[in-house]
Parts: structure tokens; sequence; C-alpha cells
């Protein structure tokens, strides 16, 4: 197990930056999920861990020592890819076995470390069959199998679930958390997938355009996001986004306007998360009408058309329902809206929502 | 009410077997069409090779006697054609086997009742007789150098052939791997000057490379043959090699990067068993390239002792007064038989050429 540092890391190839100058620490033990959409630079910082690139500048550290020049093979690092990179030609255990061979382990001590770590992903009665034969739930666990099996300090997981199919997705989501927790190695998991990172990881780095957007842990992000981006890109159905311009204390937004708590100058979104919105009958809140209705099981997804703009309010299935074409009025919970500044995306701490006219 | 729905439905079950039956017509129509014109189109293809097979069994004393070509055309086609009707008509594989074993019995019988004593071997003593030239010259009353024996041809090309691909082989896997996977300056200039040098015809090329091999002192060897075939045969092989590395994902090489393995261990043990197939294909291809070389053997070579088997069959029907076709017919079924049996063994390895695709 180690603790992972990157200091002032970038990456540049031939002038494009494919990740700007990082600063990270992620404890021992960990389980650090790196979330942004592609090209965000998260495989970049993946590979530079795993040491297949080289950083253009910065240094690497695994428990305080400095790693740049140390080869891949010599990082003790376990990696599941994508798309799993079996080994076509080999058989199960022969996959299994590979990181072995290069350690010089005793042949009868590894085969003994392959049943061992078959065992723990549940594959062992597929050992004598070859990738093509398995199913990619099978082969995603094999993958795993294999980057366990040389007791890595360091377990990398470049977006290891999304070939599987929503169900399987699900199952193979808690079980590499139990196995974690268990194991306690150090972890870092790619992902585009936000609820992927939010329902595994300890803490989440966003990243968007090879920058660290923030860091922090699942509820932080979701509840406090430094940014724009990170409000938009967490959370489903995502957070309503209202672009309006502030004078004084009023933000005008579309044909309404609300309240601030102080005065303000410029360009500001609202943003809102779909179950902050409140639904009722009652003449206090925003005018609206209901648009499309969404049934989602425990809850329902309305469409609002308001005064402010369009709004997604999620309603739980225990609260009154409406109908399409039903005017109401609705009503936000204050200390959840956030406002950010449209111009710098990030966010504008201090101002909160006080009423609206 | 009811009768009425009675009677559509009796029209509409008359409807769709009127369909079925037709649509049934129309399938064996095409498929009987399709089978006819494939035989018939691969006819002028096969005929060559017949007749030169059953001349080198039957020709005697030089002369040309195609009416066992003839004969046994009358008895082959004929079965050919039945065994494709069998096909069609006979839905049963058992007792579509006792059909066709019913046609090769008959079939053989035929061709021995009608050809039998026509047939023999005499056309094959070159393979048992090293002096089958001084022979045939004897009885032509010319004088004349001595032929090798065809053995010592077909040594010297097996050798020739082998070399050559093992070493077109080697060369191509590792160009290819390296364009494939490594950027260096000049990289897509390489890989179309690739194409623009297979481009060149090599007979454009053989007096300059007579005159390189003249003052290199590599003329009369095996071994400057060589180096001249895999030159030329080298651009469109790392080509084709590149294409193969391309399609093996990087992930793998990766994934065994980190697992532990160097490059080059990498490279071995995980990417090269992914191109098994491709690299068997190229080098069944140079051999096959090496095995029927003539340009350059004959430009290049003058010792008998360094002939193959391209210049041997020239010379049997060049340098014999007379040309005796049983004999030509004979050099010529020996020299195509190794490239046939290794086409016939390695067929899928073949095909897997248009698989691992040509892309830029």
């Amino acid at each position: 197990m180690a603790r992972i540092e990157l200091r002032n890391v970038s990456k540049v190839w031939d002038n494009v930056v494919a990740l700007e100058p990082t600063n990270l620490s992620v404890a021992d033990g960990e389980f650090v999920a790196v979330l942004g959409p592609s090209g965000c630079g998260k495989s970049t910082t993946l590979f530079i861990l795993a040491g297949i690139y080289a950083p253009s500048k910065g240094e690497v550290l695994f428990d305080d020592q400095v790693v740049n020049d140390v080869e891949p093979r010599d990082r003790n690092i376990g990696i599941v890819f994508q798309s799993y990179a079996l080994y076509p030609h080999m058989n199960i255990r022969d996959n299994i076995r590979f990181p072995l061979k290069f350690k010089k382990t005793e042949k009868e001590e590894a085969m003994r470390l392959v049943e061992e770590s078959a065992k723990l992903v549940h594959i062992e009665e597929f050992l004598d069959r070859k990738p093509s034969q398995l199913s990619g739930g099978q082969q995603q666990r094999v993958a795993l199998a294999r980057a366990l099996v040389k007791e890595p300090q360091l377990l990398l997981l470049d977006e290891p679930l999304s070939n599987l199919d929503a169900t399987l997705r699900m199952s193979m989501r808690s079980e590499i958390k139990t196995l974690q927790q268990r194991l306690k190695i150090t972890t870092i998991l790619v992902t585009h997938d936000q609820l992927e990172a939010i329902t595994m990881a300890d803490r989440i780095i966003c990243m968007s355009r090879g920058k660290i957007e923030q860091i922090g842990s699942p509820k932080d992000l979701y509840e406090n996001p430094s940014s724009l981006f990170v409000a938009s890109f967490i959370g489903a159905p995502p957070i309503n986004l209202l672009e309006g311009v502030a004078s004084q204390e009023k933000l005008n937004l579309n044909k309404g306007s609300i309240i601030l708590n102080h005065a303000h100058q410029g360009k500001l979104t609202l943003g809102i998360r779909p179950e902050n919105i409140k639904i009722t009958k009652d003449i206090q809140g925003i005018k609206s009408r209901v648009g499309l209705v969404e049934p989602m099981g425990r809850e329902t997804l309305y469409v609002l058309e308001t005064t402010i703009g369009e709004l997604r309010a999620l309603v739980p299935e225990s609260a009154p329902q409406w109908g399409q074409g039903e005017d109401i009025f609705c009503q936000f919970e204050k200390e959840s809206c956030l406002f950010f500044d449209t111009e710098t995306e990030k966010l504008v701490s201090n101002l909160r929502l006080v009423a609206i006219e | 009410m009811t009768g009425k729905t009675q009677t559509n439905l009796q029209t509409d079950q008359e409807y769709w077997n009127l369909r079925a039956r037709k649509s049934k017509r129309a399938r064996w129509r095409q498929q009987s069409i399709l089978i006819g014109f494939l035989i018939l189109a691969s006819i002028p293809v096969l005929l060559p090779y017949f007749w030169l097979f059953t001349i080198s069994f039957s020709a005697r004393t030089g002369g040309v006697e195609s009416f066992v070509l003839w004969r046994a055309c009358a008895i082959l086609l004929p079965a050919v054609f039945i065994g494709g009707a069998v096909q069609m008509f006979i839905p049963s594989r058992r007792h579509r086997l006792d059909a066709y074993f019913a046609i090769i019995v008959v079939a053989l019988i035929a061709l021995v009742w009608s050809i039998g004593p026509y047939l023999h071997l005499e056309n094959y003593r070159f393979l048992w007789n090293p002096n089958i030239v001084e022979e045939l010259k004897g009885m032509s009353g010319a004088g004349g150098d001595q032929f090798p024996w065809v053995w010592s041809a077909f040594w010297n090309s097996l050798i020739f052939a082998c070399v050559q691909s093992i070493v077109v082989l080697y060369v191509s896997t590792l160009a290819g791997y390296y364009i494939s996977r490594f950027s260096f300056p000049g990289r897509s200039t390489f890989l179309q000057s690739l194409l623009v040098l297979h481009a060149f015809p090599a007979m454009t090329l053989v007096i300059p490379i007579f005159l390189i091999m003249f003052w290199v002192g590599l003329i009369d060897t095996i071994t400057g043959v060589v180096l001249v075939v895999v030159t030329l045969e080298l651009p469109f092989s790392i080509f084709l090699m590149k294409g193969f590395f391309d399609s093996v994902s990087w992930d793998i090489e990766m994934s065994a990067i980190v697992d532990g393995a160097s490059r080059r261990q990498a490279f071995v043990k995980v990417v090269l068993p992914q191109v098994k197939g491709g690299m068997l294909a190229i080098g069944i291809l140079a051999f096959i390239k090496g095995w029927e070389e003539y340009v350059f053997v004959r430009t290049l070579l003058f010792e008998k002792s360094n002939w193959m088997m391209s210049l041997y069959l020239f010379w049997v029907s060049e340098d014999i007064m007379g040309v005796d076709y049983g004999i030509v017919a004979a050099v010529g079924v020996f020299y195509v038989l190794p490239s046939l049996l290794l086409y016939l063994f390695f067929q899928k390895y073949i095909v897997q050429l248009n698989i691992g695709g040509v892309k830029g």
C-alpha cells in the first residue's frame, strides 16, 4: 500500500496541453475517483501514475520517493483497462499468472496465488478457458484478478465498468468497493460516469480541460460544487441552471426576478437541484405550469414552465402528484440555491436567496 | 358468416402455398445457374493445368498427344456436372455421399478403361536420371553442355525460397512493429514511399541491379539474388505487417508492461502471438515468390551449379533440340507441386491478409 503524490505534474504533447500543472495527494488505502468528460486529462493522469507516460514537468511520488524514472514494471501497480486487455492467446490461468512470471515466483506458489485471486473475484471455474469464451463481466473479473494477483501497492482502474450492462455494472460496483475495503489497496478509479464515482469513491477529483476543478467527498461535490462545471457534471437528473443579470439586490431571470441577500453587479447563474424544488397549489413562489411528466419509479420528474425559465423538479412518490397542464407554484429551498458568476463560472459563495418576487 | 371466413382461410392458405412454391423454385433456379456458371468459368482456368498434368503422364517421344486430355475431359466434365446436380437435388447428407462415391467410382473406371493404357512415368525420368539431357542430345545428335541434376536445382530453389522468406519475415515484422508503434520524423513520408517503391516494375531495375551486383562482387551468387529479391519484396511486406500490428490494441501491450514485462518481452510474449496468422501469410507468400522467381535468377546467375527450378524449366524447353513437351510438362508439374501444396495447407492464413487490413 502506498501514499501517492503528484507535485506540479503536467503533460504536453507537441504544444497541446493534456494536463496542466497538477498537485494531488492520495492517502494510503484511499479510494479516489478521477471524474471528468473524455479528453479532460484523467487518463493522462492515470498513465503518468502507471509510468507509461513520463510527465513533462513535475514529480510523481510513491511513499515520498520520487518515481519519475522508475519503469512501470518496477512500480508494483495493478491496472484494469476499459477493454480488459486480456491476452487472447493465453487461457485465464496463464493470464492471471502473467505478472507473477516476471516476479520469478515459484511455480507452486504462483499457482496458489492464481487460485486465490481467482476465488476473490469468483472465477475459479473458468481458469482453463480462453478469454474469448467468457462474457464481458467475467472478463472484467479476470482483469481484476490479474491486477490483484501480485499484491500491488496501487490499483488503477481505467473506466473498468463502462463496457458492462447496467445490472452487472451495479453489482460490480459494490463488489469492487467491498474488495478494496477488504484489501485496503490504494485505488484510483478513472471514470466519466458520475454515479460510479459517487457510489464507489471516498474522494472525487473532478477534472475538466486538463485541470482539477474540485477535490472533495462525493457529498461535498454534490452539495457545494465550486464551479458551474462540477455542478452540472454531478447529479442525475442534472442541476437546473438559469442565467440572469443582477443589479443591486435583484437578480433578473427571464421574465421574473428574485431577491438576493446582498447587492451584486453582473451576470449570474442560479443553480438549483431538481429535488430542492417544491411544488404547491398555494399562491406563493413562482407561477408555473406543468409540462412533461416523467414517472421514474420512486420519484416523478416534472418539467415546469415558469416565469424564470424551464425547471425540472423531482417529487417523491409520497408527495402530491400533478397532471400535465396544471397551473401550480414552485418554491426553492433557500439554502440549496447556488449562485455562479456566469463569466468566470466560479461559485459566488456569499450570495443567498432571500425571496422570490 | 362462418362459411365466408372458411373460404377466406382456404384461399389464404393457397395463396401462401403458392408464394412458398414460387420462391422455392426461384431459389433453385438461382442456385443452379450459379453453380453452372462457376463450373463453366473455372474450366479455362483449370484446363491448362489439367493439360500440363495429362501431357506429363501421357506424351511419348516428344509428341503432343492431346486425345488423352479430351477423353479425360469428356469423362470428368459430366461427372462434375452430375456432382453439382447431386449437391442441389439430394437433400440428405448420407445419400449425397453415396451418390458422390458412385460418381467417383464410375468416373475412375471409365478413365482407367479409356486412357489407362496410355499413361506412363517415362517423362519423369529426370527425377532419377541425372544425365537426362545427355541422353536426349545423344538421341538428337547435338552436342552441348551437361545439365545439372534436377535435384540440385530443386535444392537451390528451396534454400533460396526459405532464406529469402525468413529474411523478409524477420525484417518486415520488426519494421512493421516499429512503424506501427513509434513516431519518428518522416514517418508518413516513409509509409508513402513504401507504396511507391512497390509500384516499380522489377524489370526496369534489371540493368542497374546487374551493374551494382557486378561491382559489389555478388554476381552469380545465390546470396546476391536473395538480397535483390528481399529488397524488392520488403516494402509491401512491411506495409502489410504494419497493418497487422495496427490492429493489436495498445491496451494489451501497456497492460503487459505494467504487469512487469519489458518492452521486448511484451512484444514477444503478447504482441507477436496476435499477429501470428499475418506473419505466416507473409512468410508463405514470400516463399512462393522466391520459389517462382525468374527474372533475377535468369539475369544474375550463370553457373550451372546455381540453377534453380525456374531456370531448369527454361533450359529444358530451350536447350534441347526439338522440344520434348512430355518432359517439359513433367518438369512443370514437379515445379508447381510444392507451392500448390503450400497454398492448400495454409489457405486460411493467406485469406487473413484481407483482415489484417491495409490502412495508412
